[in-house]
């Protein structure tokens, strides 16, 4: 709470301060006054020159191994995959239904096995995103996080939409409870970043190749966004 | 009262007096949309006369992107993300207007930490969106130093809102319910470090641009705006503050924290550029004097009073709200009805209406002038066409 005095005081104060008035003088008075004052202004500015330890600019990209982004800082969506590769997405369309531009598309199948509705595939397009971190919050379970690998520039712009999680199939929690792990290996399929129904998904478009699936490697274990392989590889695809 | 519409086409043509062979000729010049010192697409169409400016013509929806009426389309919680793209240099600010007047239509009742956070956040804002504003309008008087430094004091504000909001920009932070996230632990520590660090910097903007005669000479008596042409035209924030009058939201409404801080309200006397230019330096000054009363006392509690989830239905009827952004005032109003999304929303921006102060305040002015008078408004662009 606010000091008691603070608010008996002051609330009302309804205190004004108004600009100074800007004098002239005379005419000699004037010259040395505006003299003296584009001198003290250079000398702020000299001092800067003369001090390099405050310089503020930072040299990207060549600081890059030490360059960190704060941690809530929203760049990339990302679906969280535990130390097995499981995720907890259920598939429910929560994040998807409360996206205000339209930007997420969960794809759901029923399971070969089970038969049970699950996630297929969480298409993530990043070029209509607004990073407003809504589909974070209104998760149920807590499955997507925004990483902060910013660098996201690419060639070619299909490669903004992608696939985020690493296999279609039931969510963690359910996994664990199949015993067998041979029914286990049926039950999930693998799932890349490019590759799919939706159009741009890296498809092939009137004159554009398709592009190749991503290279294990390329995103597989991290989610993280690689720009240097997938502009390279764009780029090369364009030609 | 009649209103008297013309087309821009009826305005630009000329009435030539070839009586005398000194006559001189008026000519049309379009300053914009794609102009350096116009801060964005906005289009200025220049009656001159030699060099002097006659007439200001400003033609707008160069950056239109029909937010209000995507907000029909949105729900009240997606909508919060767009206001962050009408003046993105007060997002929080914004934020705080669209949610607050969500929070009243549905009686949504908010504890004091999320008042105060709320309040500290918008301070910041308007610290940050003047430090912006002070840089870049030395840079339009021919000064390119202060817009470094500027931006230079601007990054520790902005380093603060990455580590609590995720965001440099559009924040999407202050939400109907409350706080997206609560602060970070490291929140205090780092807006203390800044109060200490901005102080004497604040100082340093003194000397090195308040104190320049040439700038001085720039701005004493040029542009000038009495207190009633500037209500007449509905300006707003330091517009309206520095002709003299007094109006400030945080002061009048006492919405959020500000009715428990001791600040003043500053206006200037003449209404003319220096005016314009010191009153928003004071602000930064008034606005680091509330960071620092409340900074040390957020209560403890909640940072958000409702699940994100859950979907908001207002009752039917019309609800306005205003606040105070660092540009002036944002009215926001919605009508609803008792859908999920509302029916109308308009946004009353205060850019919009500042801007219009400079077809009063340029006239018989040069045109060197007018970029001094265009960045003392301050105007954001993407908030006038919004
Ligand atoms: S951050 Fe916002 S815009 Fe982007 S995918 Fe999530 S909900 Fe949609
Ligand atoms: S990410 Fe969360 S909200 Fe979205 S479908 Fe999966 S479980 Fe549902």
């Amino acid at each position: 709470m606010m000091q008691a005095t603070d608010k008996q005081e002051n609330p009302t104060r309804s205190g004004l301060v108004t600009a100074p008035e800007l004098k002239r003088h005379g005419f000699f008075r004037n010259v040395f006054s505006g003299i003296k004052s584009l001198l003290e202004g250079m000398k702020v500015t000299f001092h800067y020159l003369s001090h390099p330890s405050t310089v503020v600019t930072q040299q990207y990209p060549e600081n890059r191994a030490t360059l960190k982004m704060m941690e809530r800082y929203r760049a990339l969506l990302t679906m969280i995959h535990d130390e097995n590769g499981l995720h907890k997405c259920t598939g429910c369309q929560i994040c998807h239904d409360n996206c205000p531009n339209a930007s997420i598309n969960v794809v759901t199948r029923s399971n070969p096995v089970s038969g049970k509705k699950e996630l297929d595939r969480y298409i993530w397009r990043m070029d209509s995103c607004t990073f407003c971190n809504l589909c974070v919050q209104v998760c149920p379970f807590g499955v997507l996080k925004m990483d902060g690998s910013f660098e996201g520039a690419v060639y070619d712009r299909r490669l903004f939409v992608f696939t985020l999680n690493h296999y279609a199939g039931p969510a963690a929690g359910l996994l664990a409870k199949v015993a067998d792990p041979e029914e286990r290996k049926k039950m999930i399929e693998p799932r890349d970043r490019y590759s799919g129904p939706v159009p741009l998904n890296g498809q092939e478009l009137a004159g554009v190749k398709a592009l190749k699936k991503a290279e294990s490697g390329c995103c597989g274990g991290s989610g993280g966004c690689c720009s240097d392989s997938q502009g390279s590889q764009g780029s090369k695809e364009m030609k | 009262m009649s209103v008297h519409i013309t087309t821009l086409d009826d305005r630009v043509r000329l009435r030539q007096d070839d009586s005398s062979p000194l006559s001189t000729q008026e000519y049309f010049v379009n300053m914009g949309p794609q102009h350096p010192s116009t801060h964005g697409v906005l289009r200025l169409v220049l009656k001159l006369d030699g060099e002097t400016v006659r007439e200001v013509i400003p033609v707008l929806g160069y950056i239109h992107r029909g937010i209000e009426k995507m907000g029909e389309h949105q729900s009240y919680r997606q909508f919060v993300h767009l206001s962050d793209r009408l003046d993105y240099l007060s997002a929080l600010i914004n934020n705080w207007a669209v949610s607050m007047t969500i929070e009243k239509a549905a009686n949504i009742e908010l504890n004091d930490r999320i008042q105060v956070i709320r309040t500290l956040m918008a301070e910041l804002q308007r610290i940050q969106s003047h430090q912006l504003w002070w840089g870049v309008f030395g840079m339009d008087l021919g000064a390119f130093t202060p817009f470094l430094y500027g931006f230079r004091d601007r990054e520790i504000i902005a380093d603060i809102f990455e580590e609590t909001v995720g965001a440099r920009l559009t924040m999407n932070y202050i939400q109907p319910g409350g706080l997206m996230y609560d602060i970070h632990p490291g929140f205090v520590k780092r807006v203390k470090a800044f109060l200490q660090y901005f102080k004497p910097k604040l100082a340093e903007y003194e000397t090195l641009l308040s104190g320049n005669v040439i700038l001085q000479e720039r701005l004493r008596g040029v542009g000038r705006m009495d207190g009633q042409t500037a209500l007449s035209i509905g300006a707003t924030g330091p517009v309206l503050r520095a002709s003299g009058v007094p109006l400030d939201l945080r002061k009048s409404e006492a919405y959020g924290s500000y009715g428990k801080v001791a600040f003043d309200v500053v206006i200037g006397k003449n209404g003319d550029c220096w005016d314009r230019y010191w009153v928003r330096l004071e602000e930064m000054r008034q606005s680091m004097k509330i960071v620092e009363q409340l900074i040390d006392n957020i209560p403890e509690g909640k940072h958000m009073v409702m699940k994100p989830a859950v979907k908001i239905k207002l009752p039917e009827g019309c609800y306005y709200n205003q606040v105070e952004t660092a540009r002036g005032i944002l009215g926001v109003y919605i009508v609803s009805d008792g859908k999920e999304s509302p029916y109308r929303i308009h946004l009353r921006t205060p850019n919009f209406n500042n801007l219009w102060a400079i077809t009063e305040t340029a006239a018989n002015w040069r045109l060197g002038d007018l970029v001094a008078i265009l960045s003392s408004l301050d105007v954001v662009v993407p908030d006038i066409d919004r």
